[in-house]
């Protein structure tokens, strides 16, 4: 196995199997973006800082700007296309319309993302642990307040 | 934002890692990227070859040994935070990698990469030092253990050379020890603006403070001052005269005079935490 | 608190039905699905990416640009720099008087750059990495010069940043207002504060500018898939810029990632693209990167408050103040000097005060040119009046809610005319306070105080009132230059029944998460009689779609009542004509026709007495041979709405200068560490007035995102220059904004004073007015009154400042000197 300036990856997304060649400096947002066409994860800044690009990989949420497509070879990977069923919105979705989580809508995606992934490992979430999980999501319009109230939400329809 | 052309390998041996990393002078590992991706994003740096370490399954264990709790060099802060032997054994561990950044970080980054990267604003740098943890390097020569002490050396600079790896970090046993750790950050759970850590057992105490110079620096005047009294008084008094001893950077955040001021606060803060928690 | 009719200015009644409901909003099912189309969602075969070449000097010559090895690189397109852009383009239109006049701002930099990051050169290639590959191979040669950071040492014109306007002053005036002379020789206290700043920062709207840009050769029209938010005006700077007619310019805007004023100002970047796609024969695209928002996008108006005067009368009312003011507008002017005239629509604030004067001047330096940030202009001076307030009172020993409360204007006195003939149209800012008083436990205060300190911290209690003005008088800039031919201000909409019935509507303005889709769909509904769902609103702006006036865009907190009076206007129009249709058919009068539940009937007449709407639009569209020849229905309409504003006077400088006058008054708790300097906000509370509210989760939201902007700016969010001009917090780690665990708990309360002049009652409030900014540095200074009383001088408070205070309350105390009678 050597160094190589290219390679050919294996990528499960939302559950369909994307093989493509990939440049080893193309970092995942930007295959996801561009070489798959799944535009509904964004980019809003150039240092890691605001999770508008979080996706989820086997499984855990994760900044696809702070890695590489190569990285990825092999791994199972689910972005906001993923959520909801055949064009209906999932509880989560739901409850983000619902509570007016969401205004321009650029940060939205990585926001469900994350709490989809709180909600998965935490079905009933306080308030504390809410702010605790979506801390690497920024958003610059509803200033949190209305989107930890979709979440918690959702936790609480549950019980 | 777009990086340079590179190489790139995931081996999946420890053997194979280090034959890439030895043939290249421009190769260097990539753990969880949440550091090395970030600057490469914006070209302060460009390694010609990247090894990626994520196929190497062994260095991703928290175990327990003889020497302590031993941590895979690719442990996630993830792991550390929600790690039983962790909050058993070492439980500041968990807590201090719990406010690093947010979920998503924690998922990717981990212990190796951040003491290896030796950014002076990290967590576990000085968190290591004041827990006497003794890191285990393995190159072309063998394999080697650095004391944290020593493991930091300049500029994000560290005791791995050129063609090594780190493989695991080995915090020994508590043994009554009390640890504490205290930073000022930007925002919440931000990057550090001055950090401390603790660590007392038996009335004598490990001191190290971050974010004032490019390593660690262990507060030797004041461990001495303490001399076994660890009530609230004696801390501060202690403490006096700390921040004279030290040439921080001034910058956007805090000016050197106000990183001094703020390492004794730290320093006073991280310590009380510890004795609060030393078995008696 | 609700009522179910409105009066309108012109005497309609309208029911609501729809208005006043937070009903679902239309945005959202493609939003959470990740189905919006942002600028950078859109694609295009053979398309080249660009990336600008920027300057590492604040301020320097530019001696040579090669391009040479740039152009070599396999996969590059083309280049442009400076000089070609000098000949096929006219500089930008400036606003300004001379000197300020003669600044040459072009796309790229000419000759000379002048704030680090200006862009000099742009590279296109069939990747962006390749076009960041190539832009690194461009060599650019500079002699650099000294770099002039300070406003107030650029005004004195050592160094020149632009020689052919021979001075850095790119406006100044004084403003004068009744008599504060007297009123500071008859006052019993004279309050001096030296000096005071309003930081540098701006609202970083998470989606980066850019735009995807097609050129068609064979009828020179260029259509920018972008977010630019006001797309009238900056075709009016573009279009002479090119040498094209102003329809060459298709502006096509879907989903925005907010703006925040911060998209006002793209004219300069879309210019390089639009040659550079003329130039190469294909689209380009360009997406702004983050660190390049921070340095070379733009900045909020920074501003100086030099030798304040204020005149105190012995029961605390406060007749007047004086000030010098000091605006630093960055490299380029570009959108001001309105900045130096904006503010005077809050020219007292929320108080009484009838003897004002301000001294005026707004000079260039090497940093980031402004743009209109969320509060533009507005913001700065309301802080100045509330720091005035609260330095006053804390000076003389006065309470804070009482001294408000003398001072406020009062409901009474709406609509109220200030000293400059502005009229402030409804609001109860003392019925506000109590409700923010309240909501905070403001009768618990010493109770949380020693509870704090018996944790080692400091509480401080802050009051912060401010005025949302919206709906713009553009007739404002003649009072900077009288020759300008801008006034008054106006918003197009157009409404439409389509053959099968489907009500659609078009709108003018450029939504960045607004929901003018939500809120238009309820007007009309309300209007034609459906239901909103019933409603289609078409996304985004088009400027093809001829549903743009010179001003259109969303900009200045004027959506509900410029863009929804538009929208009003139009559905009245199409209500009207569908009445006389229906009349018609059913051969009934007019009056006895109905529209409701998306049908026009007879007024109580038999069931088969109905036409659906889609019978209308049936026979205007297919099937109308039966119509009178002198009938000509077209369920189609197009309707400009323009507010009155009379014409201003130049020589007073008085005027009205705005429509609508939202009101939000903030009051907060924060406990300040005294060992770090670190403040922590530990009770929050924003009552907002925006009269009547359309949506008002919407509403809501915007005081929530309003108020996370002001809580950033207050403690974390700098923009800060080093003495090179080197920005020194160009992306999120060092520029911080509130993440979730930054924001305190948030309690929101309201009033609704409908205004008497807008179409629906409603006023403009997206901006808000920067009231946490005011709130958070009246509580700091609250906090640190028992340990020195240092005074709050500046609008951004991180913890390294407050401990400058803290450590030396003397320096900051000697800002602030007092007289008494």
């Amino acid at each position: 196995m050597e160094p190589a300036a290219s390679k050919t990856i294996s990528v499960e997304i939302n559950g369909e199997l994307y093989e493509r060649e990939v440049d080893a400096r193309r970092l995942l947002v930007h295959f996801i973006r561009d070489d798959v066409d799944l535009t509904g994860t964004h980019i809003g800044c150039d240092t890691g800082n605001c999770g508008a690009c979080t996706v989820q990989l086997d499984g855990q949420a994760i900044k696809s700007c702070m890695m590489l497509a190569v990285q990825a070879d092999g791994a199972s990977i689910r972005t906001v296309e993923g959520l909801g069923l055949d064009g209906e919105l999932d509880a989560l979705q739901q409850s983000f319309s619902d509570h007016h989580a969401l205004q321009c809508g650029y940060c939205t995606p990585g926001m469900l993302m994350s709490a989809s992934h709180l909600l998965e490992q935490n079905p009933h979430p306080t308030e504390a642990e809410i702010r605790k999980a979506l801390q690497g999501n920024i958003c610059r319009c509803t200033g949190y307040v209305n989107i930890v109230e979709a979440v918690k939400a959702v936790g609480e329809a549950r019980s | 934002m777009l990086l340079r052309e590179v190489e790139y390998a995931r081996p999946s041996s420890l053997e194979e890692a280090l034959r890439i990393l030895g043939s290249n002078d421009g190769a260097r590992a990539l753990a969880g990227g949440q550091t090395l991706i970030n600057v490469m994003k914006s070209r302060a740096a460009s390694p010609d070859v990247l090894v990626d370490l994520a196929g190497l399954s062994e260095l991703t264990a928290v175990s327990t040994g003889a020497g302590g709790l031993e941590l895979g060099a690719m442990v996630t802060y993830a792991q550390l935070a929600s790690s039983s032997e962790v909050e058993v054994t070492r439980p500041v561990l968990g807590e201090v990698a719990a406010t690093i950044a947010d979920v998503q970080v924690r998922n990717r980054g981990t212990i190796g990469g951040n003491i290896c990267s030796n950014d002076p604003t990290n967590h576990l740098p000085p968190l290591l030092v004041a827990l006497d943890a003794r890191m285990t390097i393995v190159g072309p020569g063998g394999e080697r253990t650095v004391g944290a002490d020593d493991f930091f050396l300049g500029v994000y600079t560290t005791a791995v050379a050129t063609g090594e790896l780190l493989t695991k970090v080995t915090v020994p046993p508590p043994g009554g020890a009390g640890d504490g750790f205290a930073a000022l950050t930007i925002g919440t759970d931000g990057t550090c603006i001055v950090n401390a850590a603790a660590s007392v057992a038996n009335g004598a105490a490990r001191i190290a403070i971050g974010c004032v110079s490019a390593t660690p620096v262990r507060a030797t005047r004041m461990e001495s001052k303490l001399g076994g009294d660890l009530g609230e008084a004696s801390v501060r008094a202690a403490a006096e005269g700390l921040g004279a001893q030290l040439d921080p950077p001034g910058d956007v955040h805090a000016s050197a005079d106000y990183r001094r001021h703020l390492a004794e606060v730290m320093a006073v803060r991280a310590v009380l935490q510890a004795a609060a928690r030393a078995r008696s | 608190m609700s009522t179910t009719t409105i009066t309108t200015e012109s005497g309609t009644v309208l029911e609501k039905g729809a208005i006043g409901q937070s009903i679902p909003r239309k945005e959202d099912k493609r939003l959470v699905q990740g189905q919006g189309v942002f600028f950078d969602d859109v694609r295009r075969h053979g398309t080249g990416y660009v990336h600008f070449v920027r300057s590492p000097y604040a301020h320097a010559k530019i001696v040579s640009i090669d391009v040479t090895a740039a152009l070599a690189l396999e996969g590059v397109y083309g280049t442009i720099t400076g000089d070609e852009v000098a000949i096929h383009t006219d500089p930008f239109f400036e606003m300004s008087t001379p000197p300020g006049q003669n600044i040459k701002d072009y796309a790229l930099a000419v000759g000379k750059v002048r704030f680090q990051g200006e862009p000099v050169a742009a590279v296109c290639a069939t990747t962006r990495e390749l076009a960041r590959d190539a832009a690194e191979l461009v060599e650019v040669e500079y002699e650099p010069l000294p770099a002039l950071i300070d406003a107030e040492e650029a005004a004195k014109d050592e160094v020149v940043l632009h020689e052919e306007a021979g001075s850095n002053i790119v406006w100044s005036g004084v403003f004068d207002w009744g008599d504060v002379d007297k009123a500071l020789a008859e006052a019993d206290h004279v309050v001096k504060i030296k000096r005071l700043h309003f930081h540098r920062f701006s609202s970083t709207p998470l989606e980066c500018s850019g735009a995807l840009v097609e050129y068609q050769r064979g009828t020179g029209q260029w259509t920018l898939y972008c977010n630019h938010q006001m797309p009238g005006v900056g075709a009016i700077w573009m279009a002479p810029a090119l040498r094209c007619g102003i329809d060459k310019l298709r502006f096509v805007t879907q989903d925005i990632g907010g703006a925040f004023g911060n998209k006002i100002c793209l004219h300069p970047y879309y210019v390089v693209l639009c040659l550079l796609a003329r130039k190469l024969g294909r689209p380009v695209q360009w997406t702004e990167w983050r660190t390049d928002q921070h340095t070379a996008n733009a900045h909020g108006n920074e501003r100086t408050f030099l030798d304040v005067e204020v005149a105190v009368k012995a029961d605390g009312e406060m007749t007047g103040f004086k000030v010098k003011a000091v605006d630093d507008c960055g490299a380029f002017p570009r959108y001001e000097p309105l900045g130096c005239i904006i503010w005077a629509q809050v020219t007292p604030g929320c108080y009484g005060w009838r003897n004002i004067r301000v001294d005026f001047t707004q000079a260039c330096t090497n940093k980031a040119p402004v743009s209109p940030n969320r509060g533009y202009s507005r913001m700065q001076h309301l802080w100045l009046t509330e720091r005035i307030v609260d330095i006053v009172a804390a000076e003389l020993g006065l309470d804070p809610v009482e001294v408000r409360k003398r001072n406020y204007v009062k409901a009474e006195q709406m609509p109220y005319e200030t000293p400059n003939g502005c009229v402030y149209d409804s609001g109860d800012y003392a019925r506000s306070l109590d409700i923010a008083l309240e909501l905070i436990g403001h009768d618990r205060l010493d109770e949380r105080r020693q509870d704090a300190a018996a944790r080692g911290k400091l509480l401080g209690f802050g009051i912060g009132s401010t005025l949302d003005s919206g709906t713009n008088n553009f007739g404002q800039s003649q009072l900077l230059n009288p020759e300008l031919q801008f006034s008054g201000n106006n918003e197009a909409a157009m409404v439409k029944l389509d053959i099968f019935g489907e009500v659609v509507v078009t709108l003018g303005t450029v939504p960045q998460g607004q929901g003018h889709e939500t809120t238009a769909s309820q007007v009309v509904a309300d209007i034609i009689g459906c239901s909103p769902e019933q409603v289609h609103v078409r996304p985004g702006h088009d400027s093809f779609f001829n549903s743009s006036a010179g001003f259109s865009g969303t900009y200045a907190s004027q959506f509900a009542v410029t863009g929804l009076g538009a929208v009003k206007g139009a559905a009245e129009l199409l209500r009207d004509e569908m009445i006389k249709l229906a009349a018609f058919v059913l051969q009934a009068p007019e009056d006895a026709i109905e529209l409701a539940d998306g049908m026009a009937r007879i007024k109580d007449g038999p069931e088969e007495a109905a036409l659906p709407f889609m019978a209308l639009g049936a026979i205007v569209n297919a099937n109308n041979a039966f119509l009178p020849p002198d009938f000509n229905p077209t369920l189609n309409h197009r309707y400009v709405y323009r507010p009155y504003f009379g014409v201003v006077d130049t020589e007073k400088k008085m005027g009205k200068l705005t429509l609508t006058y939202a009101s939000q008054i903030h009051a907060c708790l924060v406990e300040v560490d005294p060992e770090t300097g670190q403040t922590e906000i530990v009770d929050y509370a924003a009552v907002d007035d925006c009269g009547v509210r359309i949506h008002p989760q919407i509403v809501e939201g915007q005081v929530h995102g309003a108020t996370a902007h002001a809580i950033g700016a207050a403690l974390h969010e700098d923009f800060v220059y080093d003495e090179d001009g080197t920005l020194l917090t160009p992306n999120f780690y060092d520029y911080h904004v509130p993440h979730t665990m930054d924001m305190p708990p948030l309690k929101t309360g309201y009033v609704e004073s409908p205004s008497p002049v807008s179409p629906l009652g409603a006023k403009g409030m997206g901006e808000g007015g920067g009231g946490g900014i005011h709130a958070i540095c009246s509580a700091i200074q609250d906090a640190l009154r028992s340990v020195g009383a240092p005074i709050v001088y500046d609008s951004c408070n991180p913890s390294h400042r407050v401990w400058s205070m803290l450590k030396d309350a003397e320096q900051t105390r000697a800002l602030v000197e007092v007289t008494s009678k």
